[in-house]
């Protein structure tokens, strides 16, 4: 494996060789590259080159000035708020992990039971919108009424319950429960394409099941779990939900909670956007700790071999680990639901569980009554979708031209401009987006194109590391073959690396598709009466005290969810290596 | 983005210039001569930071069926979200909204002073209650919905004589956990409850409040939920949320605290620059009716005019005292008090 990198210099030198021997002309690889870079400064370049504009001008005046920094951050509370976040962020990530690793090893590369109950579930949890899971998480582990609390007290006597979710630990419990799908569909995904081959030598030369673990298998999908670590951190940087509903009452004062202060008037966006572009710091100090970590060692474990790829028989242990994801879901999706579904199908929920309260009402008045609400679901979800194919698109090529090193040292600078957009909160990102792209020249005030713009530039960051966690894994050598034969880059990239990579992309769609379909803050500044989607329309019902249609749109969101993905796995069937196995 | 007010103050100017030739309009007075330049319009858009979407747009639908030809775009957000979009369209040269209706009085009174607003004396507005009329004495806004705030309670837990009174009550020793209210950063309707009561007890009813460990959320909306729940029992809650939930049978009904029930009024102003001067003044006109009040009421909001008759479960205006801290007050103190509430509950 190590000899991947000679490899690559060996091709690198021929292709310059091979370059200027050959009569230039505009290769279609070629004009991919640029439409893709000019993607990126239409998408991010821009938007982010407006807000530091406003970070360094005066509001009043539009003088240059350093003063929004020094007012953003000449706060003590500022400061701690920010040093609280970068706490909260690394715990949900360390838990995150915890929690996604063993449950995605257990489906990729064991016998473990149940793997269609729980895959569908996992990203049943990840397409709860955090304000939804925060109040299911409240009914459960609410100090005075919530439902473990009380049969805990009614099963030990004990005067009061075991939990309070109004804590820093129940805010990172909830935050994770919510944030972990994200490493668990990169490890997942990574761990699928790992042949069993380098195991199987290990259990030769005589390691044991755990020594092959730790040493063999995990080692191999590194880049992906890091990948998808890099994304649960930023996304919790910047997460509003959650913290609103939990951290507030819990007197925990976290960055993005800091910054709804200053659209309070006196009106200082331009302080806010002060206070979030030092994040980026944040962005690139990651990159630099992921490119330290994974060194120049390669990870390649996708080869034109197809390699076998045997299940590991656990005997008596694969209930453990069912044991495990099973508690997982139940903690994610099961039990949270279980409580919300008392709202949903209630006539009133505050009423408690009874016959005579029973009823479907508030689906009907979503799915059939209202013909807005109908209107907005379909919004959301085709914006969505469009936004998962576009990101996925560009972060592939993208991904494909960094670990390919086709531009040399620019690879850096592009794969760094495609994670820029998760870590600054959505509510400044947003301010960005709408002043670049609403009024004219580009004029799409009130279009769906704005929407869908706004989610491929914030989930973008995504699409990126679940594609080029994937590109790292391919061999480059089947790519060689074609080229070897004649063919062009372009058709080494849709006839070789597409193909291959199918389940890959899927997951990477889908990983930008569900957070898409939850996302408030950049949708609420880039909708119009028209182009309403899920989650604006969710801040409406919370607003307005219908928490029976709310609950009740939960799950539908949950439903139609499991459905896609069900639909989606079998749409580009097993993948290479199994049906291989 | 720029977020100076340089082009704000372009826009200003040629705002200044239409203000002058729309004053002459009104003193015309003639609704029908507006009606007919407006249908020239054609539409009208509407930021909205209050109601929902859903009412919003039933607003919208019988704004049209009055005035045929005229149609209503309305977009709901946040105020702080509309607002901030209405500095950005500025900002980009091209107003979008027509019609901007905030939360906020600060939001109006910063555009009323920069001259952002169309003046225009509303034909309807005389009928909405005389506590309300003269929202802006000069006439540059109207109210457009009012936050009514009174002690909400859990009926299954506690009765209308068990819960408190008054505001001051809900600083006894028995409501220690049992309290929750939203906070004065993030929404200006409690920002408006707190320099109320600071008003009348000073802030150390605030301290004292902190001693029982009350459930802090953001909005005003937020303690419906927990109230619901019985995660909390007591608090200060939005009468419209909970006249809308206990409509459906849930455990929930308030006190009118004998000192004073919350109201803080919100408001609705025609921006200068807009593009459909004509349909918005309509619509501003229509925003005072009756056929608003009516729609607000049938959504459990209280009417603006003494015409239109309260909704089922919510006591008439005018028949409890009620406690409206001036603006002036809101501008003068809740910047304190919002650093006061940083210390004490934190």
């Amino acid at each position: 494996m190590e000899g991947y990198v000679q490899l690559s210099a060996t091709r690198s030198a021929r292709a310059a060789t091979g370059g200027s021997a050959r009569r230039w002309a505009p290769q279609p690889s070629a004009v991919i590259l640029v439409a893709a870079f000019a993607a990126l400064v239409f998408l991010i370049v821009v938007p982010a080159g407006k807000l530091l504009v406003a970070s360094l001008q005066n509001g009043d005046t539009g003088a240059w000035t350093f003063g929004n920094y020094v007012e953003a951050y000449n706060s003590a509370l500022r400061l701690r708020a920010l040093g609280t976040s970068l706490m909260y962020a690394s715990s949900v990530t360390v838990l995150s992990t915890l929690f996604a690793v063993p449950v995605a090893w257990g489906i990729a590369r064991t016998d473990m039971p149940g793997k269609a109950l729980i895959r569908p579930l996992i990203l049943g949890a990840f397409i709860t919108p955090s304000y939804l899971g925060s109040i299911g998480w409240i009914l459960l582990a609410g100090p005075n009424a919530g439902w473990l609390n009380k049969v805990f007290m009614a099963v030990t006597g004990a005067p009061s319950g075991f939990a309070n979710i109004y804590t820093f630990a129940g805010l990172v419990w909830v935050t994770a429960l919510y944030g972990f799908p994200y490493i668990f569909v990169f490890t997942t995904d990574a761990l699928e394409r790992v042949s069993s081959e380098m195991e199987e030598a290990a259990n030769i030369l005589g390691a044991s099941g755990l020594r092959t673990i730790f040493r063999i298998t995990l080692p191999l999908v590194t880049p992906a779990i890091l990948g998808g670590a890099i994304v649960v951190f930023l996304d919790t940087v910047a997460l509003f939900g959650t913290p609103a509903i939990l951290a507030l009452p819990a007197r925990i004062h976290v960055l993005t909670l800091e910054l709804w202060g200053f659209f309070q008037f006196p009106l200082q966006a331009e302080v806010a956007a002060a206070y979030a572009i030092p994040l980026v710091l944040i962005t690139v100090g990651l990159f630099t700790l992921q490119r330290r970590v994974l060194g120049r060692r390669s990870y390649v474990s996708l080869t034109g071999k197809g390699g076998s790829r045997e299940l590991q028989q656990l005997g008596a242990w694969r209930w453990v680990v069912f044991g495990y994801a099973f508690f997982l879901v139940a903690m994610a999706v099961i039990l949270p639901y279980l409580a919300l579904a008392q709202a949903a199908f209630s006539q009133a929920w505050g009423r408690g569980f009874s016959l005579s309260n029973l009823t479907l009402a508030n689906f009907r008045l979503l799915l059939i009554e209202d013909p807005t609400a109908r209107e907005t679901i379909l919004h959301s979800f085709t914006y969505s979708g469009a936004t998962a194919f576009v990101a996925v698109a560009l972060a592939l090529a993208v991904a494909y031209v960094v670990q390919r090193r086709l531009v040399g040292r620019w690879g850096g600078l592009l794969g760094m401009l495609c994670m820029l957009p998760l870590v600054v909160p959505g509510i400044v990102l947003a301010i960005g987006f709408y002043s670049a792209w609403a009024p004219p020249p580009v004029a799409l005030y009130g279009t769906a194109t704005i929407l869908v713009l706004g989610f491929t530039s914030r989930f973008l960051p995504i699409a990126y590391s679940s594609c080029l966690a994937a590109v790292r894994a391919l061999n480059p050598e089947m790519e060689e073959a074609v080229r070897i034969l004649g063919g062009g880059r372009l058709r080494a990239i849709s006839r070789v690396v597409v193909p291959l990579l199918k389940t890959s992309l899927v997951g990477a769609w889908l990983l930008v598709f569900i957070p898409a379909t939850r996302e408030l803050s950049t949708a609420i500044f880039l909708v119009s009466a028209h182009t309403r989607v899920i989650s604006v329309m969710m801040l409406d019902l919370s607003e307005n005290g219908s928490f029976e249609a709310l609950a009740a749109l939960g799950f539908f969101l949950l439903g139609v969810t499991i459905l896609i993905v069900a639909t989606g796995y079998k749409l580009v069937g097993r993948d290479f290596l199994l049906r291989r196995g | 983005m720029e977020l100076s007010r340089r082009s704000i103050l372009t826009t200003l100017a040629a705002g200044a210039a239409a203000l002058a030739t729309d004053r002459a309009f009104a003193e015309a007075g003639d609704l029908q001569s507006i009606y007919e330049a407006a249908k020239k319009e054609g539409q009208v858009t509407w930021y909205s930071g209050f109601l929902n979407q859903t009412i919003c747009a039933d607003i919208g639908n019988a704004f049209s069926q009055k005035y045929p030809g005229i149609t209503v775009n309305a977009t709901k957000t946040t105020s702080q979200v509309a607002f901030q979009r209405l500095l950005q369209d500025m900002k980009g040269g091209r107003i979008e909204s027509d019609i901007f209706s905030s939360t906020d009085l600060s939001h109006m009174a910063f555009l009323q002073k920069k001259s952002l607003l169309i003046h225009f004396d509303p034909p309807n507005a005389k009928g909405i209650v005389p506590a309300l009329r003269d929202l802006d004495p000069k006439g540059d806004y109207y109210p457009g919905w009012l936050g009514v705030g009174a002690i909400g309670y859990n009926t299954s837990k506690l009765s209308a004589a068990e819960a408190p009174q008054d505001w001051s009550d809900l600083t006894d020793p028995k409501w220690k956990d049992k309290e929750t209210f939203g906070s004065p950063i993030y929404s200006g309707v409690v920002g408006n409850w707190t320099v109320a009561l600071t008003k009348l007890y000073g802030w150390d009813f605030f301290k004292k409040l902190n001693a029982l460990n009350p459930l802090i959320g953001r909005s005003f909306d937020d303690s419906i939920t927990v109230l619901n729940s019985g995660e909390r029992l007591v608090g200060l809650a939005n009468i419209a949320a909970v006249a809308r939930t206990a409509a459906k049978g849930n455990p929930l009904a308030v006190n009118y605290p004998t000192s004073g029930t919350l109201v803080v009024p919100s408001a609705t102003a025609i921006i200068a620059g807009c593009k459909s001067p004509n349909a918005a003044k309509l619509f501003l006109d229509f925003a005072c009716g009756p056929e608003y009040s009516k729609i607000l009421a049938e959504n459990f909001e209280v009417p603006l005019r003494g015409d239109v008759a309260p909704p089922k479960g919510i006591k008439s205006l005018s028949d409890v005292k009620t406690l409206t801290p001036t603006l002036q007050d809101v501008e003068t103190m809740l910047p304190d008090t919002k650093s006061k509430w940083k210390d004490t509950f934190s």
